[in-house]
């Protein structure tokens, strides 16, 4: 059980403490509800480049890392298609640089063109480096455009155009800032050794003189249901052919989201998953297969992805695949297995929350879902899947209309 | 009062010193030396198991690595299916590793299965069959992973470093081919496995909030374990790096070209490694290091640079990593030594030295937080026969050292002549 304690300044921005005395450090999670489907088709990549952005110093402080640094801090961020979080761990003694820091962030920035410039090239570089230079890594990119026609999140996080990270410039950059960065959007979440008094005292401290802004609405385009199937083959001098296979599912706060979550450990947690044990182990077909959900707050993906071993038909490898999902609409061994995969998730949330970085991205999340409280709850929620459950949604899932495959085809030739 | 706060950074503390929570050591029935670490709020432990069947050892190019996969591939008593599925069913997490020295595992799990970790624990460790079927489906796919890795500008890049650095002809230096993986059969499996995964040879490391019955089960279970003969240790080939100390992999297709500088290096035993340590992390050891600040953050070159100092037990070295567009390969070589140069010739400012220690002193609190950081880092000392003594002489070298000794720190261990350099991307 994590206790938690939560509070509203008037500004709008949302504290949540979760106090832990058994460490010296102290977690500083902030998350900004803005991501990439918040963004103009033609900018696509900007949330990301401007988390980059947030590092390069603000109004009162001309640098981010430096003075953390001096108090022994240490920080990073990410960005994806829903939200942008910002996390940094301290001995418990120096928080408030920490509470500094990040309150002047928000505050303002100091927009300067040499940053922005420098970024864009580190940008430039990091979409190299993940999609460029390694073999597979366009398959992503070439994903999203095929599951999703209208919705923002059509566009990878990075950018579907490096176009749009030249083209960006500081008008651009200060308009995103004061639209999305605000108390009003944020949730700060302080986990570790600092008690409630404190971290109340200093937020108001820091946070509370900062003034509301004008968010927009947002009004995301929704994604027409898809009604046939897609396919795409790539060709690539790759040393061996993979295949992508994808499904819609609901959003993240859909009552289906914790029976798919199941479905894809039954299919791929651990080395006894079924896709795993079926199609690595026993048929041979594959040298590696995943599962997995995106976890979008809006409308999301299932993906399975998998490497075939040398010679094997793809065709003969996709059938395969469908036959293992459909497996699990049979009562053949799934009992023990619909237990074994609820231990695992037990565990795995036990462990994940031991961490208290992990504790504060969560309350941040789970606030921004509606609930922090979720914290507790979701081994009790998916310990409540039935199998009834699971065939259900499989059988309204797991349809070819429902599906996009990728074949990424080697065109290697092994001696 | 609120509305004319001064936005200015609030008073900074020095950082608490360090305390380590000592291990308690024991040893088992049979002598087994066991290290228990007491901490941390949660019902779950961290167990492992440690051996010197590391890379080292092996006389056959992914001996080392193979045996310790194939540990949880059958046993006397379960097949691998079972076993895959007693460990999930469980919520226990494996964790199986070989690297250069050692090789082990590691299991993460909650207290209330500890009899169940500890039995499975037995059948991996002391009870593999190295069944064929099995090893000839791990070696066909780990063919499979070998290519896709070669693929990749830093894995050709650092395969080719240790090459250089530590010869072809030993385990440290040797890059695999595809040969290799037609080479390893089960009796060579268990040769190995009966020489070095040795009850008498093992030490366990455990932390968490310890179970009551931690080491009567640990007896019960690996006390009585014994091989009934010490077995000698194989001979240990020389180290012997390349003459080139300028190499370049052609990749074609590539945009990036993978750059790795660096050279042998002394390993923790060294009493400069503590301020060796403090050289390294100026130069490109964290977020704020130099090579950071000027070939990403100043000249936008890459995504990271970052410079790291490992320690073997023969040997150690230290290594510059970074990938950058192909423009700006030999610009980006050239700020690295440029930055080596300067840590040479002009003494380190008052400021960087003020954050430089309090960084380190915050990563060293970091380094002791919880039960699993807690004993990865009572095993990185411990595996050179070190104690916490160790990590209070670096705590100390981090507040007490002082410019003059940074320069002849890095004069001594970062002469730019002894340095090898590798350049993997498209010509």
């Amino acid at each position: 059980m994590i206790n938690y304690k939560r509070f509203l300044l008037e500004n709008g921005l949302r504290v949540l403490v979760h106090e832990d005395k058994s460490t010296p450090l102290i977690a500083m999670n902030i998350l900004y509800d803005v991501g990439s489907r918040d963004e103009n088709p033609s900018m696509t990549g900007f949330a990301h480049l401007f988390e980059h952005l947030m590092f390069g110093g603000s109004v009162n402080a001309p640098d981010f890392d430096t003075p953390l640094q001096l108090v022994g801090g240490e920080n990073n961020a990410f960005t994806n298609n829903d939200i942008t979080n910002y996390y940094l761990t301290i001995p418990s003694e120096n928080i408030e640089t920490g509470f500094w820091l990040e309150s002047d962030r928000m505050l303002e920035l100091d927009f300067s063109q040499k940053n922005l410039d420098n970024q864009k090239n580190v940008v430039i570089e990091e979409f190299n480096q993940r999609y460029l230079n390694q073999p597979y890594g366009d398959a992503i990119l070439k994903l999203r455009p095929l599951a999703y026609k209208v919705h923002p999140y059509r566009w990878p996080t990075i950018g579907m155009d490096m176009a749009h990270i030249k083209n960006t410039d500081l008008e651009q950059v200060k308009r995103f800032f004061f639209s999305h960065y605000a108390p009003n959007n944020a949730i700060l979440a302080l986990t570790g050794n600092i008690e409630y008094d404190l971290a109340f005292k200093l937020s108001q401290k820091w946070f509370g003189t900062i003034e509301k802004r004008v968010i927009p609405v947002r009004n995301l385009p929704s994604e027409p249901e898809q009604t046939q199937e897609r396919t795409l083959s790539i060709e690539r001098d790759v040393p061996s052919t993979a295949l992508y296979k994808v499904w819609h599912i609901g959003p993240r706060k859909s009552k289906d989201f914790y029976t798919l979550d199941l479905i894809t450990d039954l299919l791929a947690g651990g080395e006894s998953g079924r896709l795993h044990t079926k199609l690595v182990r026993e048929k041979k077909l594959f040298s590696e297969i995943n599962a997995y959900l995106t976890a979008d707050i809006d409308p999301g993906l299932i993906i399975v992805q998998g490497k075939l071993m040398k010679g094997v038909d793809i065709q003969l490898a996709e059938k395969s695949v469908n036959e293992v999902i459909n497996g699990l609409l049979s009562r053949n061994d799934i009992k023990d297995e619909m237990e074994k995969v609820k231990n695992k998730f037990e565990s795995s949330t036990v462990f994940s929350n031991t961490s208290i970085l992990n504790k504060a991205a969560n309350l941040s999340f789970f606030e921004l879902l509606g609930d922090p409280g979720l914290i507790n709850n979701e081994v009790h929620s998916y310990r409540n899947v039935s199998h009834e459950s699971v065939i259900d949604a499989i059988k309204r899932y797991f349809i070819p209309s429902n599906c996009c495959t990728i074949k990424y085809i080697s065109t290697r030739k092994e001696k | 009062m609120m509305n004319n706060l001064l936005r200015v950074q609030p008073p900074v503390f020095p950082v608490e010193k360090v305390v380590i929570p000592e291990a308690k050591s024991l040893k088992l029935n049979n002598g087994v030396p066991a290290y228990l670490i007491e901490a941390g709020t949660e019902d779950i432990m961290r167990l492992e198991f440690i051996f010197k069947a590391g890379q080292v050892k092996e006389y056959l190019p992914l001996l080392s690595s193979t045996c310790n996969m194939m540990l949880s591939e059958g046993s006397q008593n379960y097949s691998s299916e079972e076993l895959n599925r007693l460990l999930d069913y469980y919520g226990i997490f494996l964790n199986q590793s070989a690297e250069k020295d050692s090789a082990g595992i590691v299991l993460f799990f909650l207290n209330k299965h500890i009899e169940k970790v500890l039995e499975l624990s037995r059948e991996i460790l002391f009870r593999p069959v190295f069944p064929e079927p099995e090893l000839n489906s791990l070696m066909k796919k780990r063919l499979r992973w070998y290519l896709v890795n070669r693929e990749k500008v830093q894995n050709l890049a650092m395969d080719q470093f240790f090459e250089s650095l530590f010869g072809k002809n030993h385990p440290y230096g040797y890059q695999i081919t595809e040969q290799d993986f037609e080479n390893i059969s089960p009796s060579r499996l268990k040769d190995f496995h009966s020489k070095y995964y040795n009850p008498e040879k093992m030490a366990v490391i455990i932390s968490g909030k310890i179970h009551s019955r931690t080491t009567e089960l640990l007896d019960l279970y690996f006390g009585n374990a014994g091989s009934g003969e010490i077995k000698k240790e194989d001979p240990v080939n020389f180290l012997r790096g390349g003459k080139l100390k300028k190499v370049h992999i052609n990749k074609s297709g590539t945009v990036q070209n993978a750059i790795r500088i660096g050279s042998v290096t002394i390993n923790k035993r060294h009493t400069d490694y503590p301020g060796l340590k403090v050289v390294d992390t100026i130069l490109g050891g964290y977020f704020g290091s130099r090579l950071m600040k000027n070939i990403r953050e100043e000249k936008g070159y890459t995504y990271g640079v970052s410079s790291s100092l490992t320690s073997l037990d023969l040997s150690g070295y230290k290594v510059i990593s970074t990938e950058v567009g192909q423009k700006n390969n030999q610009k980006a070589i050239e700020e690295i030594y440029k930055e080596i140069r300067l840590l040479q010739n002009v003494p380190v400012e008052k400021e960087e030295m003020a954050v430089i220690r309090n960084y380190m002193s915050g990563e060293m609190v970091r380094m002791f937080d919880g039960p699993f950081a807690l004993a990865e880092s009572f095993r990185s000392a411990w595996e050179f026969g070190l104690d916490n003594g160790y990590y209070y002489r670096l705590a100390e070298k981090i507040k007490t050292i002082e410019p003059d000794e940074i320069i002849e720190l890095a004069r001594t261990y970062y002469d730019v002549d002894d340095l090898y350099e590798i350049t993997v991307g498209a010509e």
